[in-house]
């Protein structure tokens, strides 16, 4: 029996659908277990294209042929991915939002998708241009440079939620 | 399953593997290992980062032998995607080995981390043939687009795919073993 709740997140946390998840003995790991090859396909199809963006990796390839072998593959595995974080969060939601780690991931998360549409929408509109050149614009390399960080840190966040759930209450 | 997984962990508690476990424990490097918090995360870390490494390098092997990601030849993309697999590996493979000082008796007497490493080995074992088989097809095949893929190299491809996703399970599911 569940305690009548006191705020949003344990109403959410409280609700049919997390409750399910919290009690099974499979439903955790398992949606836990999909989110991680989720994120590993992220977070290895996005450091292709950054790590070509930034000068270090696939040097000699078009970046704009190699975001479209691998653009639909992050795009799916981000929909995977935050379909199971979002299954994950709700049978622990009140335990979640006061986790520092947790909503520093949701910040990281944010950045990582700003910087994305800020190039996308200003140095990648011109791609064609500088993409066959020996050395890339410095807002390409800084934008690779910046995801990388981003993505580094939402690995970082993530893996140290699991070790900390217990200190914050 | 369960039952199954829980007779084999009891198993590897009557073997040696028990009083290995125990003596490893108290070996410096384990102590250092338990009494400093960050020492796991950041292994762990690694760990996500190399697997995320070989698992797309693994992902886009496939994406080309099947035709779904073709801008650049096989031979190519096998060159490109093989380094990053034999990197990650090394990664995976170095990072894991450490991670084992983190907690000596869960791992070592956890039948889920005995299937895991049956699974690693078979795919360092499988990714050799598959991409030496690789190599060898499309050596001088450089500049030519389309090369044609047999049935075997595709099937190969397929498993090492299936069979990331489940070292991935399994890494996942050593912390919910029964014990």
């Amino acid at each position: 029996m569940y305690p009548e709740p006191t705020n949003i997140w344990e109403r959410i946390e409280y609700s049919k659908l997390g409750t399910t998840i919290a009690e099974s003995t499979w439903m955790f790991p398992t949606i836990e277990t999909i989110h991680v090859i989720a994120l590993v396909t992220v977070i290895g199809t996005i450091a292709i294209v950054d790590l070509r963006l930034v000068g270090l990796h696939s040097r000699g390839h078009r970046v704009s042929l190699l975001a479209k072998d691998t653009l639909p593959w992050t795009w799916g595995a981000f929909a995977l991915a935050a379909i199971t974080g979002g299954l994950l969060w709700i049978s622990k939601a009140s335990s979640y939002m006061i986790n520092p780690y947790f909503l520093w991931k949701l910040v990281l998360l944010a950045l990582a998708g700003l910087n994305m549409m800020y190039f996308h929408l200003t140095t990648w509109r011109t791609v064609e241009h500088w993409e066959k050149d020996p050395t890339f614009p410095f807002a390409a390399k800084l934008a690779g440079w910046l995801s990388l960080v981003f993505w580094l840190g939402v690995v970082f966040c993530g893996r140290l939620i699991g070790f900390t759930l217990g200190i914050y209450y | 399953m369960g039952d199954f997984l829980y007779n084999i962990t009891e198993w590897l508690r009557s073997t040696w593997l028990a009083d290995f476990a125990l003596g490893m424990s108290e070996w410096p490097l384990t102590q250092w290992v338990v009494v400093h918090f960050w020492a796991i995360p950041i292994m762990q870390i690694i760990h996500i980062l190399a697997i995320a490494g070989s698992f797309s390098a693994v992902l886009m092997l496939n994406m080309r032998i099947f035709g779904f990601a073709g801008h650049a030849t096989l031979a190519e993309t096998s060159r490109r995607y093989t380094k990053v697999l034999w990197w990650s590996l090394l990664f995976v493979i170095a990072s894991g080995v450490a991670m084992l000082f983190g907690d000596t008796v869960r791992n070592l007497l956890n039948a889920i981390f005995w299937i895991k490493m049956i699974l690693v080995v078979t795919a360092v074992v499988s990714s050799l043939a598959f991409t030496k088989s690789l190599s060898r097809r499309t050596a001088g095949a450089n500049g030519v687009q389309g090369e044609v893929v047999g049935g075997g190299t595709k099937a190969a491809a397929f498993f090492l795919v299936i069979l990331w996703i489940a070292i991935i399970f399994c890494g996942r599911w050593i912390a919910y073993a029964p014990a």
